[in-house]
């Protein structure tokens, strides 16, 4: 698509981002009230209650209909631009997450974070250099697939791939892998969280930790319990979150490091000298600021005391901003790309995700109360 | 008559397009799709910082740079070994399989591409089965491998 400039670029936004904003208002207006007055099994509401049917996961099926029934399986040109706007949407969103908490509460809940993140990724990138060594894989792709099993899904995939030089091909099975097991516990977890009456702060620890891409955490908690407020599963899984975002120059740097150790010199990267500030400096997401930068706000008490006004209004349009971008994410989800995973990328990405998964489960379970931190 | 060949590295689908020119005397251009999808296919990730995801793009650019670069040479040494006069055309899109199909809109007689065909993201989207569906010319479908022996 020709790349449009000014007021054009603005015009061509437009048609896509009517698409979306008109979604969410109908969902919320429309759809969503009428599900949870519905009667199914018996029961009012079964269809929010129990499947979670939120305004939220209804985002997503929504773009995800449109992409794959109505587009035909791609974004049309007349609504590309539009959809574009979906990382703008969520990075604001996360950003504006900041200010469910205080600098003292970041404290309290990071270090447990910190802790099961630390344990899982590096947990999860032995045994996917393990297993993947067993089976025969690529070393490049075993970097890759390490990365994106072990910290942020298909971020990871994206900041590994080039330094490890995978074959753009693999990396492309390892995405689909990658995005289709999201999707799978996306969808599975909230009912799962349910079924075994996990608190808010258990729910977001442990998607948070076990749930392979970054960006479906938020996606999960939010479907759990669609509230943003201090307390709730998306504001402990956002920490978990940050974590596993800071963490990526890291894990990409150890990878790399590893990866192109036994390599042939011209087979890793383009020969330069890799250090890890130049790999932080390349790597880091930017915005991650913004979030601390809220959190600053609120510790400072310049957003208001809970309850007021402005957070209120602010929590408000949050909610609006990530209806809008999730509507936008479904639309990225194409079945017929996600149906063609497979080699081995599918297999170390269903073992190892599986793994992760259900021993986080465990873990959370049995280690972590739940009563939360705040 | 005109033939087309979509190229990806198969040198078995190169081999029966020149052979086919060879036989009949026809024209024959040899095309190659940059891929261009990459960016709408990690859509769906936001985390990552606008630095980390050019770098990853200009990674995948300057692999289908290279492949282009490896095909096009390859399929002009073919030719000119078989003494058949090929056009090599490069094209960019988002999806593989249109160009391919836009291209073979103009006045081509023969379309031979390989099956399955590895190019790009072709390794999650299926381009022989689009352009079945959407062909504006007949087309043949060359094996990666020979035929197994009955």
């Amino acid at each position: 698509m020709e790349e449009k400039k000014g007021l054009a670029h603005i015009l061509a936004i437009v048609p896509g981002l009517a698409v979306m904003v008109g979604t969410l208002y109908l969902l919320r207006t429309f759809v969503e009230p009428w599900m949870k007055d519905a009667v199914v099994f018996g029961q009012k509401g079964w269809l929010v209650q129990v499947l979670s049917l939120n305004y939220i996961l209804l985002s997503i099926i929504a773009g995800i209909i449109y992409r794959n029934v109505f587009f035909g399986g791609k974004i049309p040109d007349w609504a590309e631009a539009g959809f574009r706007t979906t990382r703008l949407f969520i990075k604001s969103g996360v950003i504006m997450l900041g200010s469910l908490y205080t600098l003292q509460k970041l404290a309290k809940v990071g270090s447990i974070a910190i802790l099961l993140i630390s344990t899982f990724v590096f947990g999860t990138v032995f045994f996917v250099i393990w297993y993947g060594k067993r089976i025969g894989m690529e070393r490049s792709m075993i970097g890759v697939m390490g990365a994106s099993c072990g910290v942020c899904g298909v971020s990871a995939a994206v900041a590994t791939s080039p330094g490890v030089n995978a074959k753009p091909s693999e990396v492309a099975l390892a995405i689909a892998t990658i995005l289709g097991f999201g999707i799978m516990t996306m969808f599975v977890s909230p009912f799962i969280g349910k079924a075994l009456s996990m608190s808010d702060y258990q729910f977001g620890a442990w998607v948070g930790t076990g749930i392979l891409n970054s960006g479906q955490v938020l996606a999960t908690c939010l479907a759990f319990n669609p509230t943003f407020a201090p307390g709730t599963a998306v504001a402990y899984g956002e920490i978990w979150n940050v974590v596993r975002v800071i963490s990526i120059p890291f894990v990409v740097f150890i990878i790399t490091t590893w990866a192109c150790k036994a390599e042939a010199a011209e087979s890793c990267a383009t020969g330069e000298k890799m250090s890890l500030t130049k790999v932080f400096k390349d790597r880091f997401p930017i915005f991650v600021l913004g979030f601390f930068g809220m959190t600053a706000l609120s510790s400072l008490g310049w957003l208001g005391a809970e309850g007021s006004n402005t957070l209120h209004l602010m929590r408000d349009v949050m909610s609006w901003i990530f209806g809008i971008g999730l509507v936008g994410q479904g639309a990225y989800i194409d079945f017929r790309e996600l149906k063609r995973a497979g080699g081995k990328p599918l297999r170390v990405g269903l073992v190892a995700g599986t793994l992760k998964y259900v021993v986080a489960l465990i873990v959370i379970m049995l280690f972590v109360s739940k009563d939360a931190s705040f | 008559m005109k033939i087309l060949l979509a190229l990806d590295d198969s040198a078995r689908a190169m081999d029966e397009a020149v052979r086919l020119a060879s036989e009949r005397g026809a024209g024959l251009t040899a095309l190659f799709v940059l891929d261009t999808g990459w960016s709408v296919y990690i859509g769906s990730d936001f985390l990552l910082g606008s630095t980390a995801r050019s770098k990853f793009l200009e990674y995948t650019r300057d692999a289908e740079f290279a492949q282009e670069h490896a095909a096009l040479e390859l399929v002009r040494q073919r030719a000119q070994a078989a003494g058949v006069a090929c056009e090599v055309k490069t094209v960019t899109g988002g999806h593989i399989a249109d160009e391919i199909i836009k291209e073979a809109a103009q006045g081509y007689d023969l379309l031979v591409m390989s099956r399955p065909f590895r190019r790009g993201l072709e390794v999650v989207r299926d381009a022989p089965a689009a352009i079945l569906k959407a062909a504006p010319c007949d087309v043949l479908f060359v094996r990666d491998q020979p035929a197994p022996q009955a």
